[in-house]
């Protein structure tokens, strides 16, 4: 009886000790498959590099962070970069803050007392709950007012979570330093902070928040807060200098706001959500109750409408704030406090109501009505729904371009521009003065400026050497400051194209280029010179030459105009022209424009029909014209008939082209099977390294050299799997590594989790600051609302620094489409509605981060026009409309023209393309898109990943049109655990077989593709601080951590023991055979 | 056939279970053609076949006795090929999962193929255990 009760204790133990190792195996498999992942979460380094360092074989001597962050043991300096960020964060909202209206009621004094109101002055809105997020400990609104050091391990910034995840702090806690900072030294009223304290528990706040597509600001009504303290008015009296507003309205990835989506009760004053809601109202009279001096800080990433509070005599200022960021609030107690004069301009136009923009009546999610039976290309492996689609029937006048130009023609009276269509806040007719509250670039300070045109700007017109134009125009203006306070002031030229009734559509003003001054003391004058590439006014005519289609200049009267803004601009436009200043909204002033007569003697018409790097331009987007495949059913936004042509909404539209719907299902490229491809070569082995290519110009023949060593396996790893682990190759000496991340607003690795721990000036995990993240800084519309080039600049040379303590070198950052419209929730991550300011703010960012080896990869090239059904939707538009808006930001970043010199063509090394398509046609499989115009007109060499996952059942057609590589998150262990045979992201192809080795062995016009993608991705990684840990004894290391250590201490404890359990038990077996034998 | 024994029903429960999971794991690889499951046969195969050991450890035992060595092997055989079955099918999902809980909150499809395979593993993990309960206990009544 005892022998069989051990038997079934040692079975029962052998069989839970198997289950054990069998767990961990499970275990050990799927953390290997997913370490680079891993590492990142955990802040663990599994694998790496090897190498020797010694004077023959130097490592980590081409890209090295400067030296006041680093210790003098060269180590690095986490106390000093933390310190420089508060900076960095602080000056950028400083400037990039706006002041929209100011009668005098600010600066506020030192000492000052006073009164916050508002739910979000207390649970302040930093970034995104999804996107461009505010991560760790951060200053709040309240601390910046009247503190003077950090509470970090306090102030932890939280955020939301999506669907299913729960709400969690952005870290888990800080016990590193504390740093000290200036505030603006008032004090605050501590009963309605501690109300909004306790009211916090019911409207819960956190620092990072979605936009909603059913919205609700969650803003306590006055009862409530009578409901925790009936007697806080008492407090008004002590702290009565000044009350400050506080209204939020937030910006996330993923979700949009839509027309109409507010939640019940909340009687929002225009029944949409960028609307106030009554308690947002009542708290504003509350705060004129509180004090003759009320201040409302709108903190948003798009316009509010805020036209009520501009016309309120009792709102004494406003002051837009964006998403700050960790730090930012100290830019904004400098503004208030006066430590600093605001010189922001605002990055979009703030509209009385966001309905009345044309882009609003296509918005959202539309599906074509016969989506079903059609449509046979299933969402892919994100599950997204296809048939949606946007068509973008605004055409160019996209933001402040449709608001000036209409109104231009209002005063000019033509295209019957002042009809009813599209009036929402007009009575009657359309009126820009009811329409629009602040206009584009628009932003006052505590001072005031003069700008003046210092005689004739200096024209440089020319070629270059490959025969492409170059076409310049630099103004002087000279900028006083008038006022009696010290401030700065951004220079912003605007231009004018001659129009044609009837002939292509130009926008009545368009921002050109801009500078910024210095401060300037009061009566001091600065001549400040913008160059203007004149490129940028020339305008795209689809039609020309036959339908061929190019960039026109047409010969006429052109207008350049310096002004607070676009519409100041405009009205000087008008003024130098003449026009009735009696209907004008404004006045103009004529000394600040400059007429030119551009006569074809001059500058050609086609001057611009030829790119810089030579290549002649023309329509290569027909596809995405929705009338291109079925004419006459969408009619374009025309100034020439303001009212007959305002958008219609086209919804449920019905595909009836078999062109049209064969595109929509993917079907692009015909995979060859038979091509001759022995003249291309692979694995031919000339000795060449990795190591050796850092510096190499693109076109040099050494790259063909080492292309050629790589075998057509390698190079379909290379292209399959673009990160964020990217795989080694052998044949070359390069290593599997972890080389990209997110975001725009800072690296996305703790400090301590450094994917480069070897670097001299790696920061260890017992550093006390080691779990600071760098995703510290205020969403892209603070920087363009600086219109500071050097700060943009500053910005990226600072996440280039970020990126060398972090052992990232390609970051997926920054946001760069344009801001349709308000409701795009996303909006938060891009940085405007126009082109030049979003183009040089991005270029200032990528070049300023390459200083210090990091690829800046701006997303999503191009068209992520919404959120909402963004995975394959259709943005359809007309080419003129693509080029002269969305894809004029990408080429400026670009082209970085700005940054040539005779011996180097700068530019940017890096893009995520879109999820969405351009008309029928996926962005990632466009070779329009991603051929003609990104690579042969603006001359884009680097790494063009795709955005996750997206389009991996198009493999070939992506590799035809020139996209490099795929995002394929998670994926890594290359050539062992993930195959191109056995990765499920490849299992699906919709017109070739799975993805294997040998797909396109027979298809000689991919294997060139290939490459041409391959060589682009590396010569991205050689132009990146990744090239810091190679030299020629590099090789790669795997590496013990704690949880590798954990699992397999599991697997040898659990066999050990499972098979001592096991061999107990067969003795015991067979000592019961042999009791049962005697 | 002797008359079974809690042990003997936990090896039952167990190759039901087992069936199940390896059935809506199958089915989880079906759901939507964008999440197939990679490898699906073997994984397939050894879910039955763990399932055929379950109930090779139910007889075994009326013929060589209970704790034999034949009804053993098949306890330990179904627990290594369950857990096969189980890991290869959560190795493939975990980027999937990841994507449903943060940036892919919208996949619907994803989000099918989700609940199917928790399902599937919450089948096979229990099977699992109950095979580890039943290695410590009689399959059969002995006489």
């Amino acid at each position: 009886m005892l022998a069989r009760t051990k038997r079934g204790l040692w079975r029962g133990l052998t069989a839970l000790l198997v289950l054990v190792l069998c767990v961990s195996l499970l275990l050990g498999n799927i953390l290997e498959a997913n370490a680079g992942t891993i590492d990142t979460a955990l802040g663990t380094i599994s694998s790496g590099f090897v190498s020797e360092h010694d004077a023959n074989n130097p490592l980590y001597d081409k890209f090295t962070p400067p030296e006041e962050f680093l210790n003098a043991d060269g180590t690095g300096n986490s106390h000093a970069l933390i310190e420089a960020a508060i900076d960095l964060g602080r000056r950028e909202a400083a400037e990039g803050s706006v002041l929209l209206k100011n009668n005098g009621a600010l600066p506020l004094g030192s000492g000052s007392n006073v009164t916050l109101f508002g739910i979000r002055s207390h649970s302040n809105l930093l970034g995104s709950s999804f996107g461009v997020k505010a991560f760790g400990g951060y200053i709040s609104l309240e601390q910046a007012l009247s503190k003077s050091k950090t509470d970090f391990a306090n102030t932890i910034a939280w955020t939301v979570g999506s669907r299913g995840a729960a709400n969690s702090p952005t870290v888990e806690g800080w016990s590193g330093d504390e740093f000290d900072f200036d505030g603006a030294g008032f004090n605050l009223n501590q009963t309605m902070i501690d109300i909004y304290d306790k009211l916090g528990e019911t409207y819960v706040h956190y620092e990072n928040e979605p936009a909603a597509e059913v919205y609700n600001p969650g803003e306590p009504s006055i009862s409530e807060i009578e409901g925790v303290n009936s007697g806080f008015k008492s407090s008004f009296a002590q702290y009565g200098d000044a009350a400050i507003v506080v209204i939020a309205r937030p910006s996330c990835e993923q979700l949009d706001y839509l027309p109409g989506g507010v939640a019940d009760g909340l009687d929002f004053e225009s029944g949409e959500p960028f609307s106030l809601t009554k308690n947002e109202r009542d708290i504003i009279a509350l705060a004129k109750e509180c004090s003759d001096k009320v201040i409302v800080l709108v903190s948003s990433s798009a316009s509010v409408e805020i036209g009520s509070l501009k016309d309120d005599p009792d709102v004494d200022a406003i002051l837009w704030i964006g998403a700050p960021g960790c730090y930012g609030m100290l830019g904004v107690a400098d503004i208030l406090s006066g430590k600093v004069s605001p010189s922001g301009g605002l990055f979009d136009i703030f509209t009385a109501r966001n309905m009345s923009a044309p882009a609003m009546q296509n918005m959202g999610k539309m599906y074509y009505a016969n989506t079903e039976g059609t449509i046979v290309r299933t969402g892919g492996v994100l599950g997204f729904n296809p048939g949606a689609y946007a068509i973008e029937a605004e055409g160019i006048y996209v933001g402040y371009r449709y608001y000036e130009t209409r109104y231009y023609d209002c005063v000019a009276g033509t295209g019957g521009a002042d009809s009813p269509a599209g009036a929402y806040a007009s009575s009657g007719n359309w009126n820009y003065d009811d329409e629009v509250t602040y206009g584009f670039g628009f932003g006052l300070s505590y001072t005031t400026f003069s700008y003046e045109m210092q005689g004739e700007p200096k024209f440089e017109i020319g070629a270059n050497d490959n025969g492409s134009p170059s076409a310049f125009a630099t103004f002087s203006v000279k900028v006083t400051n008038t006022g009696s306070a010290a401030g700065k002031t951004p220079v912003q030229i605007y231009g004018q194209a001659p129009y044609t009734q009837g002939g292509v559509e130009k926008s009545a003003i368009q921002l050109l280029n801009f500078e910024k001054t210095d401060v300037l003391a009061p009566g001091e004058s600065q001549t400040v010179d913008v160059k203007v590439d004149l490129q940028y006014i020339a305008s795209y005519d689809e039609s020309y030459n036959n339908g061929e289609g190019t960039y026109i200049m047409d010969p006429g009267d052109y207008y350049f105009a310096v002004g607070n803004g676009a519409h100041d601009a405009l009205n000087a436009i008008m003024a130098a022209q003449g026009m009735d200043a009696s209907k004008m909204v404004g006045e103009g002033n004529k000394a600040q424009a400059y007429r030119k007569n551009i006569t074809e003697g001059f500058l050609s018409k086609t001057m611009f029909s030829v790119s810089k790097t030579g290549y002649a331009i023309k329509n290569q987007l027909p596809y995405s014209d929705w009338n291109y495949y079925q004419p006459g059913e969408v009619t374009y936004l025309t100034r020439s008939d303001w009212a007959g042509t305002f958008p219609k909404t086209y919804d449920n539209m019905t595909l009836t082209n078999p062109e049209l719907i064969d595109a929509l299902n993917g079907k692009i490229y015909e995979l060859q099977t038979g091509d001759d491809t022995s003249a291309i070569k692979w694995g031919v082995d000339s000795g060449i390294k990795l190591h050796e290519m850092y510096g190499v110009p693109y076109d040099d023949p050494k790259w063909d050299q080492l292309l050629d060593q790589l075998t057509l396996e390698e190079a379909m790893y290379i292209f399959s799997f673009g990160g964020p682990s990217i795989p080694g190759a052998d044949s070359i000496g390069a290593i599997e590594t972890y080389m990209t991340e997110n975001a725009g607003n800072g690296i996305a690795v703790n400090l301590n989790a450094s994917k480069d721990p070897d670097a001299p000036w790696a920061i260890p995990s017992s550093d006390p600051n080691g779990n600071w993240h760098p995703e510290v800084f205020a969403n892209a519309p603070m920087g363009a609302s600086t219109f500071n080039p050097e700060l943009m600049y500053e910005l990226g040379q600072f996440e280039g620094i970020e990126s060398l303590f972090t052992g990232i070198n390609i970051l997926w950052g920054p946001g760069l489409n344009t801001h349709r419209h308000a409701y795009n929730g996303r909006n938060g991550e891009y940085y405007s509605e126009d082109p030049v300011l979003s183009g040089v703010a991005a270029m200032e960012f990528a070049i300023g981060a390459l200083e210090y080896g990091l690829v800046a990869a701006p997303k999503h090239f191009a068209f992520n026009d919404q959120e909402s059904e963004r995975g394959g939707v259709s943005p359809w538009m007309t080419e003129q409309r693509a080029r002269e808006v969305e894809l004029r930001a990408y080429q400026i970043a670009f082209e970085a023209t700005k940054y040539d010199t005779a011996d180097y063509d700068a530019g940017m090394r890096g893009l995520m393309t879109s999820f969405s398509k351009i008309g029928a046609i996926e962005c990632t499989s466009s070779y329009g898109l991603m051929t003609e115009i990104l690579a042969n007109e603006w001359g884009f060499i680097g790494y063009a990943v795709t955005d996750i996952y997206d389009d991996v059942d198009l493999w070939t057609a992506v590799l035809n049109s020139g996209t490099t590589c795929f995002d394929t998150r998670g994926q890594g262990n290359f050539y062992t655990s993930t195959t191109l045979e056995n990765c499920f992201l490849f299992a699906n192809q919709m017109y070739s077989d799975p993805l294997n080795a040998h797909l396109i062995d027979g298809d000689a016009n991919l294997q060139l593709k290939l490459k041409d993608a391959v060589h682009k991705n590396i010569f991205a990684w050689s132009e990146s601080h990744l090239m810091n840990r190679y030299n020629a004894t590099t090789h790669f290391g795997s590496r013990m951590t704690w949880w590798r250590a954990t699992y397999m201490g599991l697997e040898i404890g659990s066999g050990v023991l499972a098979a001592a359990c096991a061999v107990m038990y067969v003795l015991s077996s067979a000592k019961k055979k042999e009791e049962k034998v005697s | 056939m002797k008359k079974l024994k809690i042990g003997g029903y936990l090896c039952a429960l167990a190759a039901i279970l087992g069936l199940v999971g390896t059935i809506l794991t199958i089915v989880s690889g079906m759901v939507s053609v964008d999440n197939p499951l990679a490898n699906t046969g073997m994984i397939a195969a050894a879910g039955f076949v763990g399932a055929a050991l379950c109930v090779l450890a139910i007889f075994a035992p009326s013929r060589w006795g209970n704790f034999d060595l034949v009804g053993s092997a098949s306890i330990l055989g179904a627990i290594a090929l369950y857990c096969y079955t189980f890991g290869a099918a959560v190795g493939q999902r975990v980027m999937l999962v990841a994507g449903l809980f943060s940036f892919n909150a919208a996949n619907e499809a994803g989000w099918s193929v989700f609940y199917v395979s928790v399902g599937a593993w919450a089948c096979l993990l229990l099977g699992c255990v109950l095979l580890v309960a039943s290695g410590f206990m009689k399959s059969v009544k002995e006489a």
